[in-house]
């Protein structure tokens, strides 16, 4: 039987060889800002032969000798048609016209629409810029992690919290890649705002499972932004004036069609708004209280089979007073060049650097004393990605990928009064990771495509340094110090090597509907050494090392997919179950900070996410948006930790609903709306207290951890923007947005905390801490010429 | 260090945009009973208590429950000599130092032995050396923290030294104002040689103390008010208790750390029905006071 099989297959595959066929390749832009255009589909059309172009635009469709009629489209443009006599290779650039913006809309039928049914891709969204920019936002300001956090399978601790989970994931878990150089600290006010700005953006795509074997490093999603090239036919300034901060960007031709560049700022004035308005002796006075980032990017097409990128980020935010000051920011950078070998052929190589550092200080200039403290994490990667279009049903995926590791835990140094200072400075730590993986997108048969692939990771934890030995004790007491070894320069102190094995496949039932599955494994090398409830911007990363494991994590989901009136509606169910091995924990009373045997406080287990995903999007007409529920359960099991059983992670969220509705009302106005409802989370709380030294002191006889769940989170938010009338003899325009945050000024629980209260030394009380505790109303000017 | 980045942590959560507090009523469940031994024992020359008590409804407003019923005696394993402890009131234990002059020896040994219904209940303790302090000065503020008023306001500074010998001494400071004792709310300020941070296995020892160490309560003085500080000799465990209590005891904001139980140094014999937990320490005390001008 199995023979028979293949011999079919032989005769079936030599039957597509003896055909004689041709490539069409290029690159797909936008006609108006000759923006390469990730993900718009060109096919041929009444077949489902297609292809996608990559995240540089660039596409290669393989097609017999012939006449064909070629469709290009993309949601939000109108689809190009145009037919081709093929005779030999054709490569040819092509531009898409944006749709236009009547109210009426003409509904264009594409494949790209449907892209949801027919592709191999789960727990996968990918949002465009032009739809996060409707979503009503906080204080106004359109958000990409804010935005983020109201797809399914993805939660926050808490508002303000820095970063986000996904699928019972930590925050550290998460590959943040700004033009695929990763960032470590996405957030901006601790996690009120995301260090992304929206105006440099172009597309965002978040995976959560089913993840490609072209990516890896983190175990539980993927979230790849990539930054506008820059507008490559005119010159454009986008900006706003908004309650917080304002934010200016400009870009446009340097070389009309060959090169561009884009540069965009922003800073916050919160304290200087706030500042004339307190009185002098108020500590606000003379804080200071602010961020600022910068983003940056440049392009050269050199010619038609080479185009070089430049791109960096750099940000800053800054909290101070006289006596203390602490700072924190990211700074990236990428280099990349693409190349065509062929039409089937496509090639691009990045390096890539990141580097994520804070400082802490003390002073007291009047005594001349000082405490200072700096922290980073520095990684250098090359990273060779290669495309080959085998044929109208194989596309290969292959590349490499070099990661330096370079950690300072800490340089910490203490002057005296007398001119005399103390150092304390960690030796710096070193890890690198290589991997190599190829994968396949299969088209099996017309209605099953598989994707399967292997990304094979090696992971050397190197010298220069000393590696720490620990005697083992019991559960939850931090591991005595046995030896210590110094290792040259170079020298590879422990490795780890990880096959990660990628699968996922797609049986397209009927042009409306599909059935998917997928099958990852993702190993971690690194993790955010952080045990409060939302992490802090002083955390520390630590990579694995002779203590430390790589965290491991296995994900398996199946999903239906199906689409409702000409994809108008988009649903999706989705089921996923992740087992994730060495994740982080910490003994009681971990001391994290300025610590060289940290190691020896920190404890790995076991991690278990389950949940269902639902999901329903509306494209088309008046009202668009999308209502996504998720039910999850996530847990860890810990040596030592609550006697030993399996207990909620702090992040763990049973329900979890997110609406997102936004209505075209007249030319002038649209209008918004979000409500979001999440169950509590878990929290350990007392059944006792204990009194020492005139100190009372919460205590749980039963020693369970997060036995207890704060009341559900629940919010509305509304958002109206009005378009100012366009001057017909100026291309200025203006909009108004509007927002209201948490219209109904509910306080959600952030934390319930326990404390005595003020002034009477016996009377303890429970104490609900909101981050929001008001309505927050805001108004942002937005300008375009 | 950590209680300090703890407490700047706390401030700047609360202080971000609109967040706001309010005390709620929630129904917790009923701890099995504990007994909680509460033995800080010094060498300035004042009464000496020992508290025994038990642990209690969270929402009481009563003093701990105390336990009438202990024998506490003190042992100095290294003059071999001990001390009776007798019963007062509310769980106290007290030593009148009528006829010593202290019952605190530096670098001596001492075992806490507290008998209840016929279980002994031990710990050990080994009394540490103290630091020396010069002076307090006192700077009017420019900025900083507290709630704001029209009168001048001054924080206190300690100027003190610490041992150059490459031995970690943990040090409990006390900071009185007018003779009552600050931080009560929950900030208790615990450090490493004068410095913060574990510096086990630093090379080098401070001379002076630093900053965050030296800043007397994060409190306001007024003009004429009296502040006294006081240096606890603490040994290691109890330097670590006195941050895990920290961290318990005000435990909100965005960077709240997961809530776990404070670890003890008493033990509880086998057999014992009850459980004790708590803290001993003997400490050497270094004190001085100033008037705020």
């Amino acid at each position: 039987m199995k023979l028979r099989l293949l011999l079919f297959l032989t005769i079936f595959a030599l039957k597509i060889y003896s055909q004689e066929k041709f490539t069409i390749s290029g690159y797909i832009k936008d006609g108006k800002n000759g923006e390469s255009l990730i993900g718009a589909t060109i096919f041929k059309q009444g077949t489902n032969f297609g292809s996608a172009a990559n995240e540089y635009g660039f596409f290669s469709l393989t097609l017999p000798k012939g006449e064909h009629v070629i469709g290009i489209s993309l949601i939000g443009y109108k689809t190009y048609t145009f037919s081709v006599n093929l005779e030999k290779n054709i490569t040819k650039n092509y531009e898409l016209a944006e749709e236009g913006k009547q109210l009426d809309e003409v509904v264009v039928t594409g494949e790209a629409e449907d892209k949801n049914i027919t592709s191999t891709e789960m727990g996968t969204t990918k949002l465009d810029i032009k739809e996060i920019n409707k979503i009503p936002a906080m204080f106004g300001e359109v958000d990409i992690v804010r935005a983020i956090q109201m797809l399914p399978g993805v939660t926050t601790v808490g508002e303000g919290a820095s970063g986000f989970n996904v699928r019972g994931g930590n925050v550290d878990q998460n590959l943040i890649l700004l033009d695929e150089a990763p960032v470590y600290n996405s957030s901006h006010l601790f996690g009120f705002f995301s260090v992304f700005n929206p105006d440099a953006v172009k597309d965002v795509k978040l995976i959560k499972g089913g993840i490609p074997s072209q990516y890896g490093g983190r175990v539980s999603s993927i979230l790849d932004i990539r930054m506008k090239e820059g507008n490559s036919k005119k010159f454009e300034v986008n900006g706003g004036l908004g309650t917080v901060f304002s934010r200016l960007s400009i870009e446009g031709p340097i070389i009309k069609d060959k090169m561009s560049f884009i540069i965009a700022g922003r800073r916050s004035y919160i304290d200087a708004l706030v500042k004339p308005f307190v009185k002098s002796t108020n500590p606000i006075k003379t804080s200071e209280f602010y961020f600022y980032d910068l983003t940056a990017k440049i392009n050269y097409r050199i010619n038609d089979k080479n185009t070089i990128f430049a791109s960096g980020y750099f940000g800053r935010d800054v909290f101070g007073a006289t006596a203390f000051r602490f700072n924190w920011g990211n700074a990236t950078g990428t280099l990349r060049w693409n190349h065509i070998f062929s039409s089937k052929l496509f090639m691009n190589v990045s390096a890539l650097y990141s580097n994520y550092k804070y400082f802490l200080g003390f002073k007291l200039p009047q005594l001349n004393q000082k405490f200072e403290w700096t922290s980073n994490v520095i990684n250098y990667s090359v990273k060779p990605d290669f495309i080959y279009y085998l044929n109208s049903k194989n596309t290969i995926r292959f590349g490499a990928q070099a990661l330096l590791y370079d950690f300072l835990p800490y340089d910490a140094v203490g002057q005296f009064s007398e001119g005399a200072s103390v150092k304390f400075k960690a030796e710096k730590r070193y890890g690198v990771e290589y991997s190599a993986y190829i994968g396949n997108e299969h088209k099996v048969l017309p209605r099953l495509t598989f994707d399967y692939g292997l990304r094979v990771s090696l992971y050397n934890y190197l010298g220069k340094g000393t590696s720490y030995y620990y005697r083992d004790t019991v559960a939850n007491e931090p591991k005595p110090l046995d030896s210590t070894h110094k290792f040259q320069n170079g020298k590879v102190i422990k490795h780890y090597i990880n096959p990660e094995p990628r699968f996922s496949m797609n049986y397209v039932i009927n042009s409306h509907s599909s059935i998917k599955a997928s099958y990852n494994r993702m190993a971690q090398y690194l993790q955010l050494i952080s045990n409060t409830a939302a992490s802090t911007p002083l955390d520390v990363y630590t990579i694995a090392s002779n203590n430390l494991k790589p965290l491991v994590a296995d994900q398996g989901s199946i999903g239906y997919f199906r689409n409702f009136k000409e994809n108008a509606y988009e649903t999706s169910v989705e089921v996923y179950y992740k087992y994730l091995q060495n994740q982080l924990d910490y003994v009681d009373n971990a001391d994290l900070f300025i610590n060289d045997q940290v190691e020896g406080q920190l404890v790995q287990g076991l991690g278990r996410a389950y949940g269902a995903e639902f999901y329903v999007k509306k494209n088309k007409g008046k009202i668009k948006g999308w209502i996504s529920y998720t039910l999850s359960k996530t847990e860890r099991l810990v040596d030592g930790i609550s006697n030993d059983n399996w207990f909620f992670s702090r992040y763990d969220r049973t329900h979890c609903l997110n609406t997102c509705v936004n209505y075209d009302l007249t030319k002038r106005w649209n209008i918004s709306t979000n409500f979001v409802f999440l169950s509590g989370t878990p929290a350990s709380f007392p059944n006792s207290k204990i009194q020492i030294q005139n100190y009372n002191i919460p205590y749980n006889t039963d020693n369970i951890r997060n036995n207890y769940r704060i009341t559900a989170y629940h919010r509305l938010d509304l958002g109206a923007t009005y378009t100012f009338k366009k001057n017909e003899t100026r291309r200025y325009k203006q909009s108004l947005v509007f927002s209201v945050y948490n219209a109904y000024n509910r306080r959600n629980a952030f934390s319930i905390y326990f404390q005595t209260k003020d002034g009477e030394p016996n009377q303890t009380q429970a104490v609900r801490f909101s981050v929001i505790g008001s309505i927050v109303p805001a108004v942002t000017y937005n300008f375009n010429f | 260090m950590k209680n300090i980045i703890k407490l700047i942590l706390v401030i700047t959560s609360f202080s971000v945009l609109t967040s706001c507090t309010d005390v709620i009523q929630i129904k917790l469940d009923e701890g099995s009973k504990i007994y909680v031994v509460d033995a800080f024992v010094n060498n300035l020359r004042q009464d000496q208590v020992i508290k025994v008590t038990t642990n209690d409804n969270y929402f009481s407003n009563k003093e701990a429950p105390p336990v009438s019923n202990a024998s506490v005696v003190l042992k100095d394993l290294t003059a071999n000599t001990q001390y009776v402890f007798n019963y007062t009131s509310n769980g106290n234990y007290v030593y009148s130092l009528s006829n010593t002059d202290t019952i605190a020896r530096v670098n001596h040994s001492y075992e806490l032995n507290v008998t209840i219904d016929g279980y002994v209940y031990t710990s050990f303790n080994i009394q540490r050396r103290t630091a020396v302090i010069d002076s307090i000065i006192s700077l009017p503020q420019e900025g900083g923290f507290g709630p704001p008023t029209t009168d001048t306001i001054f924080n206190c500074l300690l100027m003190a030294r610490d041992k150059v010998d490459n031995v970690g001494d943990y040090y409990w400071l006390k900071t009185f104002r007018n003779d009552t004792l600050m931080g009560a709310g929950g900030d208790i300020n615990v450090t490493i040689d004068g410095v913060g941070g574990l510096v086990t296995s630093a090379p080098n020892d401070t001379i002076e103390f630093t900053p965050p160490a030296t800043f007397l309560g994060f409190e306001n003085f007024r003009k004429n008010s009296k502040c006294r500080v006081e240096i606890h000799s603490i040994s290691r465990d109890n330097y670590f208790f006195f941050i895990q209590a920290l961290a318990q005891i005000n435990n909100g904001g965005l960077f709240a750390t997961t809530p776990e139980n404070v670890k003890t140094n008493i033990v509880t014999p086998d057999g014992a029905k009850t459980k004790a937990i708590g803290r001993f320490n003997m400490a050497s005390v270094a004190t001085r006071s100033t008037i705020v001008h």
